[in-house]
């Protein structure tokens, strides 16, 4: 069985169609790349998975590990497992880091029926994390992605990711605004992550990403439909002939 | 019959002020409360004083012996405490080397009375009402070159059904002083008019925290005048929670250069209470800075008005003014009026001011939610941020989890109904 089953996903915005029957499995194990022009959909597909209002299915299916998402709500399904790591993590002022992060663990915990970790606990914990994801003490203490540098930014989500342990992890443009150094620590964090029981999946514009994310397969999203699926390789083709090529064959 | 009410109250001001021996300016401030402001007055649009005109109200005779409720909430400050609008100092702490308190003669106060007669607060009713009749102006004198390390804690309480209460404070802080003080507004149902006059001299400092939670029938509307001379600061934070009505009017006067001026505030309203803050700041002469950031959390059928007027004169060249309010509504019938105005004279400076009432931030929730945050308790995040922010952004450490957990308080209860 998939971890993640997108079956003939329909979805309209303000009554223009933006995804056309979009179909994906996704199983243990493994790491997928969505790559798509401007415009193809792709950050609406993240947000449709990841539960935004407004980012309703007109029609279609969505199955975590068997389970439906269609009727939970964002929170209920980043408790069940999903993540979504965003293109433009949003600021929260007022709000400490770690005691957002410890809210969002404990909250998986619970719903795992998980023992919740008390304060010292939690802190030890999310420290040792933090200093492989090359996160300072210091920016845990600050207010949520406020003031924080891109980098400093998507390696917060990455962080996030790390510590909710979720089965399926959806990473939108996670290489953009980021230069070489940090498209490189963001990727170890990620790369680290991987295992058997868990599926990533990478939406992204470039194939430099994947470079250091090497992916299973490689998707191409077009006017809100996959029009051809390949392995790494596919990835290169783009990089060198653009999307248009792919397009006007399919 | 609705005139009859409110001329019983004009007649017993009057009434009250025979009382007195020295009647001077007593008796000049109650010929000049003819009436409530109304509300075709601009400023008293968004905060009406109908159903307060109607009430059967007289002012209070203090009793001298009544027992205080009201505890400190440090341990080691120092204690002013006035009840029923009466300063008494059988309650009150030995003041510290370098401050002392006393009550104002009849001259001073003439010259008091007219500072006022001569500001923008001249008409407001608490002006008139409590110079006629307050039992006594105290004023708290720091000698020049003190700093105070004592935290100072002002206590009101007192007032009953149907009595008007009438503190008058006057704050003078000499040269090169400096102070933090924090007054807790408690009184029981009734009619509030707190007077304050706070003068700063050449680069005095002052930290101010005002905390309103009367009662909650009651009606506050304090009335504070600030002028602030070369290099002096003044931070203030009102913190408004109680009471049926509260209004707090603080009209600042930069006459010093280079002096700086905050005017922040968080008022918290639940069930059909009315709050209003309204400001005015007028840079009167170059190089001063202002600024101002308001928030209101709103529930049930609460009411919320900012009003910040700024001034800058036409001499007030390099003057940098900001403003910004803003009100999260977590009820349909909540409402929050914000109503900014710049009146700028001068060319050369720098001025700001944004508002906006809403409810909580889409984007933000969203993103708690993302995280595996149940709806509720990301709503109960990002509004205690809202206001732990603005805390830590407007007082000392030492005293900002004191604010919190009192702005928590009430916050609880709005959120508890509410989401």
């Amino acid at each position: 069985m998939s971890l993640l089953e997108i079956k003939n996903a329909k979805l309209k915005l303000n009554d223009k169609d933006i995804l056309k029957g979009l179909s994906l499995s996704v199983n243990k194990g493994e790491v997928h790349a969505i790559m798509g022009p401007n415009g193809s959909g792709k950050s609406t597909l993240s947000y449709m998975l990841a539960g935004r209002g407004g980012y309703d299915l007109e029609s279609g299916e969505i199955l975590l590990d068997g389970q439906s998402l269609l009727e939970m709500e964002a929170d209920e399904r980043a408790r069940s497992g999903l993540f979504l790591a965003f293109q433009y993590p949003v600021e929260l002022p007022g709000v400490g880091g770690m005691s957002f992060l410890r809210e969002a663990v404990n909250s998986r915990k619970k719903f795992l029926g998980e023992e919740e970790l008390d304060h010292l606990a939690f802190i030890k914990e999310a420290r040792k994390v933090a200093s492989k994801m090359f996160v300072k003490d210091e920016m845990l203490k600050r207010a949520v992605n406020v003031g924080f540098s891109g980098g400093e930014k998507k390696r917060f989500e990455i962080l996030q990711m790390a510590m909710l342990k979720p089965k399926v992890s959806i990473l939108d443009e996670t290489d953009s605004g980021l230069d070489v150094d940090a498209l490189k620590i963001v990727s170890d964090g990620v790369n680290a992550q991987r295992n058997v029981d868990n599926a990533i999946v990478v939406i992204t514009h470039y194939q430099r990403l994947l470079d250091y994310i090497v992916p299973d397969f490689v998707h191409i999203l077009s006017d809100g439909n996959i029009i051809k699926t390949g392995g790494p390789e596919l990835a290169l083709e783009v990089e060198k002939n653009g999307y248009a090529g792919l397009i006007n064959a399919a | 019959m609705l005139h009859n009410a409110k001329d019983n109250y004009i007649t017993s001001v009057k009434n009250h002020v025979s009382q007195f021996e020295e009647k001077s300016f007593r008796k000049l401030a109650s010929n000049d409360f003819k009436s409530w402001p109304s509300p075709r007055e601009e400023t008293w649009r968004l905060s009406r004083l109908g159903v307060l005109t109607r009430k059967e109200i007289t002012p209070i005779i203090p009793n001298p012996k009544k027992k205080i409720s009201s505890m400190p909430k440090f341990n080691d400050s120092t204690i002013i405490r006035f009840v029923d609008g009466a300063f008494r100092e059988d309650l009150s702490s030995k003041l510290p080397p370098g401050s002392y308190l006393n009550i104002l003669g009849e001259e001073d106060s003439i010259s008091l009375f007219n500072k006022f007669k001569n500001s923008n607060l001249k008409n407001h009713p608490s002006t008139n009402v409590s110079f006629s009749c307050t039992p006594s102006i105290v004023k708290l004198t720091i000698e020049k070159n003190v700093s105070i390390g004592d935290l100072f804690e002002i206590i009101y309480e007192g007032g009953d059904e149907n009595l008007s209460v009438h503190p008058a404070l006057y704050v003078e802080l000499k040269d090169n002083s400096s102070i933090t003080i924090i007054e807790r507004f408690n009184h029981l149902s009734s009619l509030i008019m707190p007077l304050q006059l706070v003068e700063l001299k050449k680069n005095a400092s002052m930290n101010s925290l005002k905390i309103f939670n009367d009662n909650q029938q009651s009606y506050n509307l304090a009335a504070n005048c600030t002028f602030l001379s070369d290099k002096s600061n003044y931070n203030s934070f009102s913190l408004i929670k109680g009471g049926l009505f509260t209004r707090s009017e603080t009209h600042a006067y930069l006459i010093g250069e280079n002096c700086n001026l905050t005017l922040n505030g968080v008022y918290l309203s639940s069930k059909n209470q009315h709050h209003d803050l309204t400001t005015a700041i007028y840079h009167d002469v170059p190089n001063c800075t202002s600024k101002q950031i308001v928030r209101g959390v709103l529930g049930g059928e609460s009411t919320g008005v900012f009003q910040g007027k700024v001034r800058v004169a036409p001499d007030a060249q390099k003057t940098d003014g900001q403003q910004m309010s803003r009100a999260i509504l977590l009820s349909e019938n909540a409402i929050a009026n914000a109503k900014p105005e710049l009146e700028i004279y001068a060319d050369d400076v720098i001025c700001a001011h944004g508002a906006t009432v809403g409810e909580i931030d889409d984007e933000q929730l969203f993103y708690l939610k993302s995280r595996g945050i149940l709806e509720k308790k990301a709503k109960q995040i990002l509004i205690t941020a809202f206001l732990k922010d603005i805390i830590n952004e407007s007082v000392e450490e030492s005293i900002q989890n004191f604010v919190f957990e009192e702005a928590e308080l009430a916050l609880s209860e709005i959120i508890s109904k509410e989401i």
